[in-house]
């Protein structure tokens, strides 16, 4: 479909946003949006795609720009405003009310009332039915918004907007939380929006989904506009060529990995938690030395719980965990940690300490288990052997940063996630196990990452990576598990397989469905 | 018989300003916000109920100081914590602390005493008798000629209930408690709830403020609110906010406050002033214990 | 360093301005009274030595709640366990007779003993019950209050009292005292120096220091929560209760009713305007205790009731707070202003 031919409705002018205290997210970028179309806007993590549709969602506040919407310049004061005036955003993350039902987070800030400002619930489920049917979603508007699937929940965001008589959509990263065989079903989703006359605004980064579904894609490149191209008149390459400004080769990296003993196993592990939900059933794998293996799930299906087991922050109910031989099943943490390193999903959360300074950061574990960072008889710090070690690891893992004493958070995210693995990878441990060690990281950190896990494994150390991105998990896993429903369905050699059977696998829990 | 009337009737007492206070402190905790300002208000509500009563000599004048008074602190509370953003329990002490510095001060500025301000112009809330009921034995005694705010408290109950649970508002009180993203980016703007539900809290700890000083006795004295506020912050917590939770967990306290005073016969009156704070923590106790199962069962 | 001092200036500045509009509005004159507040704590020897005194209790609770708030513990006991100290420490006057040499550590380790018993108990409730110590130390104020006003009306009541306090403590026990110059700041300042050592330089502070910034962090890093948990309420409580201990050795030698009062609260507002951190809870102590030092003589001199200043105290903490969040939102958006003008090539 051409569409050059349709006005244009939004036309983002000159938009500069400046992130405290100095980091330009958006460097004078100008863009417009065609009534109508599905326009994807495409960039590397921190390229500045959701920041640029947030200011348009008057969500985030511009520095300098305008913008104009149906040729007039517009400035909206709120999120409701922009809702008002017919602009809605699904954001990357869920943003419902998990313990409300689907009526209820649909009608939110639109309620219908009778008097003394009674809610009318049967009004307002009826008029909930109606969108449901008219739009063909397939949602019980009673049903409780924590009890059903992600990909419905995103349903309910976008039934949410559509309630308020939205006409343009703006969809952050729809696809991250959604399996492949969910997605076709969102892109059926929208594109019969757009026949209806809705404008929809697709923020990805994978261009494979972005050259399938939209009909014209804005490429920003560090927070600058690099172009604007149709869909029909470009190519994959040309387009990471624009995202990255160099060629990517996508390949495996891998090389043909030397097994050696057992290091780690699980042995019938079987977790129920607080509600009495079984989160692990019966699970079984092992990990060899100079072996990395990949665990691939939706989310939600016991990767916490397996994670939360190894690490000791949850019991389970039966079964055991061995690393070396050693039963750890019920060992305190911090015998763990003499044979594990780990680097968690969330650097801000559970890897670091964002106000303690960079060389804190780096010698935890480490305070624990060298003797060298310590002294009069374990009590006292030895700041001199921190202030050593940071240089260390600033020099073996190239770490942009200033001096040791700094803040963390004084870093920027790749270097943050330098320090983690760093902090990790220097611990004499046998058994690795990383939890989504690339997430929110750009292309370059991610390559850097993936070389240094490859490092790993050719020290022969055992190594368990858990990742919701199947292309990184094909890229350097020897063998994949899938996790289901808290089971392990397959095991497979990452060579055998293909990223269609794993994703039917993380959906349906088996190949042998249709 | 009589022992047990009066326990009941000295439970209904007690635990009325608990009742109302953690009343006006579960909008705050629907709005997701740390409130633990209660005691300040509270206070605050208790020496303008006085200073209401004394000089206008009415206890509606009372009632309506006291509100305003706690009201001025809610305002206090709205600047910092919702506006300024800051840290709500730092707020919240600091609050406290100034109730308890401008009552005290005011009381030697206005009244010209240390300590307490007691005296026959104070007009005290009146009891009410409800005609037939009053007439009942036993069930009369214990329901009727009680003082108006006890009755204005099962009233309120009732109407938190319907408030949170069953409104337009409640839907987004509750909304702006979970994530207030998800309400801000629905068109409500979570800072204009957060307010509203500060501004209830100031109402209703104005009311338990002015059963402190007018209705419980009829005096004013420095600090006395004694950790009432913290009591009802303890209930709150410990029914997450349900108006009837809170109205039962109230009656214990109330019943454990009027056990203290039947005990008095056998125990020195510094032990038996304790019941209720050992009641919060076996109530905590409970609680924790309670939820403790249900994580490893 | 420096923006923390230009906001805590600025913000008692403000406090102060504030205090002035009251009082000239209520017909004092402002000017005179804060002259008379700063004569009466800072003017003399007398004056000065005396405010250093009343400090004491002041930073030694201040860096209680300090070190308890940037450890993690929300430990608000400090009035409890300030009380339990004295008590502690008084019993010991009462009951040892041994000379100053042996008898003044000996009622100071008592009364840090008192202290960390009374916190110990509300942190065994939260690692045995799971019982959240902001609860529990709260209430266990008010058990405390109960219990020190029954001890010292019956049991070690002075019979020759007519209010509820006890004998005085056997003088081999009172902190030596040169003119008007208190030993108790000698014993306070050891207590800052130890604090500030375990806090900056041990295995345990650095753990304490993290744990509290990010619990779950320090825990998968192989930090044993639960012991540092425990260790950090004794630690707290123990310095809660050396500043009730310190109070009735340096000052009425004996046990009166109300002994903690004035203290009930200082201590966690003196820590929150110094945003946790040991020199500035130093700092923020002993301005407090000008403050509350000077009041006598601003109620002596102007008639301005010296309870005036604990609303100004409560205002100072509000302004200071508020201000320190402010100024860091202030400061980045004039550097986004002057980032966006700059040009951005």
């Amino acid at each position: 479909m051409d569409n050059n031919d349709k006005p244009v409705l939004i036309d983002m002018q000159h938009v500069v946003k400046v992130f405290p205290p100095d980091v330009v997210a958006l460097n004078d970028v100008s863009v417009d949006f065609r009534q109508g179309e599905i326009h994807a806007i495409v960039g590397e993590n921190g390229a500045g795609k959701s920041t640029l549709m947030k200011i348009l969602y008057a969500m985030e506040n511009m520095n300098a720009g305008e913008i104009f919407y149906n040729a007039k310049p517009v400035h909206f004061q709120s999120t409701g405003d922009a809702i008002a005036n017919g602009i809605g955003m699904v954001h990357q993350e869920i943003l419902l009310i998990p313990e409300y039902s689907i009526w209820e987070n649909v009608v939110l800030g639109l309620e219908p009332t009778r008097g003394f400002g009674k809610l009318d619930e049967k009004k307002a489920i009826a008029d909930v039915l109606e969108k449901i049917d008219e739009f063909g979603f397939h949602l019980d508007p009673l049903a409780l918004v924590k009890d059903i699937s992600v990909a419905a929940q995103q349903k309910v965001e976008i039934l949410k907007l559509l309630y308020r008589n939205v006409s343009v959509l703006i969809m952050d990263e729809p696809t991250a939380v959604l399996t492949p065989q969910e997605i076709p079903q969102l892109f059926d989703e929208l594109r019969r929006l757009r026949d209806n006359g809705h404008t929809i605004l697709f923020i990805s980064h994978h261009l494979d989904e972005v050259l399938d579904l939209s009909d014209r894609i804005t490429v920003l490149q560090k927070g600058k506009m690099i172009g604007t191209v149709t869909s029909k008149s470009t190519s994959k390459k040309e387009l990471a060529r624009m995202m990255v400004g160099r060629e990517v080769i996508f390949s495996s990296i891998r090389k043909p990995c030397q097994h050696g003993d057992t290091v780690f196993e699980a042995r019938n592990i079987c977790y129920r938690d607080e509600d009495k939900v079984e989160r692990l059933k019966d699970i079984n794998f092992t990990v060899s030395s100079g072996e990395i293996v990949g665990i691939a799930g939706v989310e939600g299906n016991g990767q916490f719980e397996l994670v939360n087991t190894i690490m000791g922050l949850i019991t389970p109910q039966s079964g055991s965990i061995f690393v070396q031989g050693k039963d750890i099943t019920e060992e305190p943490i911090l015998e763990r940690r003499k044979l594990l390193s780990y680097v968690s999903q969330d650097r801000k959360t559970m890897g670091s300490s964002a106000s303690a300074p960079i060389s804190e950061n780096m010698i935890m574990t480490h305070h624990k288990l060298e003797k060298r960072f310590q002294k009069w008889n374990g009590l006292v710090l030895n700041f001199h052997e921190v202030t050593k070690f940071a240089e260390e690891i600033r020099k073996r893992f190239s770490v942009n940063m200033g001096a040791p004493g700094a803040p963390f958070q004084s870093l920027s995210g790749g270097n943050q996630q330098k320090v983690i693995l760093g902090r990790e990878l220097s611990l004499s441990s046998p058994f690795v196990l990383l939890d989504q060690p690339t997430r929110g990281l750009d292309v370059g950190s991610i390559e850097y990452v993936h070389e240094q896990i490859l490092g790993m494994r050719d020290q022969q150390r055992a190594i368990l990576m858990l990742s919701s991105d199947l292309d990184e998990l094909f890229r350097i896993a020897d063998r994949l598990l899938v996790l289901y429903r808290g089971k392990i369905v397959a095991d497979l050699i990452t060579g055998k397989t293909t990223i269609n059977e794993i994703g039917y696998l993380m959906l349906e829990g088996t190949i042998h469905e249709n | 018989m009589n022992v047990i009337i009066g326990l009941i009737n000295g439970m209904i007492t007690g635990a009325t300003p608990i009742l109302l206070a953690a009343l006006g402190g579960t909008m705050t905790y629907y709005a997701g916000i740390f409130n633990i300002a209660m005691e300040g208000m509270m206070l605050g509500g208790a020496f303008f109920a006085v200073l209401g009563s004394y000089y206008f000599e009415s206890w509606v004048v009372g009632i309506l100081f006291a509100i305003l008074g706690s009201l001025l602190m809610a305002l206090i509370f709205i600047l910092f914590s919702v506006k300024l953003k800051t840290d709500e329990f730092v707020t919240g002490v600091a609050l406290n602390l100034f109730a308890l510095g401008a009552t005290t001060y005011m009381l030697r500025q206005i009244f010209g005493v240390k300590g307490a301000f007691a005296s026959p112009g104070i007009v005290p809330i009146p009891d009410i008798d409800i005609p037939l009921l009053e007439d009942i034995p036993v069930l009369g005694q214990i329901l009727s000629g009680h003082n108006l705010l006890v009755y204005v408290g099962l009233i309120a109950t009732i109407l938190c209930h319907y408030l949170i649970y069953k409104t337009r508002f409640g839907l987004r009180l509750r909304a702006a408690g979970y994530n207030t993203n998800c309400l801000d980016t629905s068109g409500v703007r979570s800072d204009r709830i957060r307010t509203i539900s500060v501004i209830l809290c100031g109402i209703f700890c104005g009311l338990a403020g002015s059963f402190l000083s007018l209705g419980y006795v009829t005096l004013f004295s420095e600090n006395m609110s004694a950790g009432k506020g913290w009591i009802s912050l303890a209930a709150i917590i410990l029914v997450n906010g349900n108006p009837w939770g809170i109205a039962l967990i109230s009656l214990i306290f109330g019943f454990s406050d009027g056990l203290g005073l039947l005990l008095q016969q056998y125990l020195p009156s510094q032990f038996t002033s304790m019941v209720p704070y050992i009641a919060t923590l076996i109530a905590l106790y409970v609680y924790s214990s309670r939820k403790k199962k249900e994580k490893f069962s | 360093m420096k923006t923390k001092f230009i906001n805590g200036v600025l913000g008692i500045v403000i406090a102060l301005m504030l205090g002035a509009i009251v009082m000239w509005i209520q017909g004092y004159a402002p000017f005179e009274t804060y002259t008379a507040l700063f004569n009466y704590s800072l003017g003399s020897f007398y004056s000065f030595t005396t405010m250093l005194r009343n400090s004491v209790p002041l930073i030694l609770t201040g860096l209680s709640a300090s070190v308890a708030f940037a450890s993690g513990p929300v430990n608000l006991g400090q009035p409890g366990q300030f009380l339990m100290g004295a008590l502690l420490a008084t019993i010991g006057g009462l009951y040892l007779d041994l000379p100053p040499i042996l008898m003044i550590p000996i009622l100071i380790l008592l009364a840090m003993l008192g202290g960390a018993l009374w916190s110990g108990l509300a942190g065994l409730m939260r690692l045995w019950f799971k019982m959240d110590e902001f609860i529990t130390t709260l209430m266990l104020n008010m058990i405390a209050d109960f219990f020190t006003y029954w001890a010292i009306s019956y049991p070690l009541f002075d019979k020759e009292a007519y209010s509820p306090m006890t004998p005085a403590i056997n003088p081999n026990g009172w902190l030596p005292e040169f003119g008007n110059f208190n030993t108790n700041i000698i014993v306070m300042i050891l207590a800052f120096i130890a604090v500030w050592f375990i806090s900056k330089k041990t295995v345990a502070g650095y753990e304490w220091r993290i744990a509290g910034q990010n619990s779950l962090f320090a825990r998968l890093g192989g930090c044993e929560i639960d012991k540092n948990y425990l260790k950090v309420m004794l630690l707290t409580g123990a310095l809660a209760g050396l500043a009730g201990g310190l109070v009735v050795m340096a000052g009425p030698h004996r046990f009166l009713k109300g002994l903690g009062a004035n203290y009930a609260w200082d201590g966690v507002m003196i820590a929150m305007v110094a945003n946790n951190g040991i020199l500035a809870t130093l700092l923020y102590g002993l301005f407090f205790s000008i403050l509350q030092t000077g009041a006598l003589g601003m109620e002596l001199i102007t008639d301005v009731p010296r309870e005036f200043i604990m609303v100004i105290q409560a205002v100072i903490v509000l302004v200071v707070v508020a201000g320190r969040g402010y100024f860091n939102i202030l400061m980045d958006k004039i550097a986004v202003r002057r980032k966006a003008k700059e040009g951005l090539e």
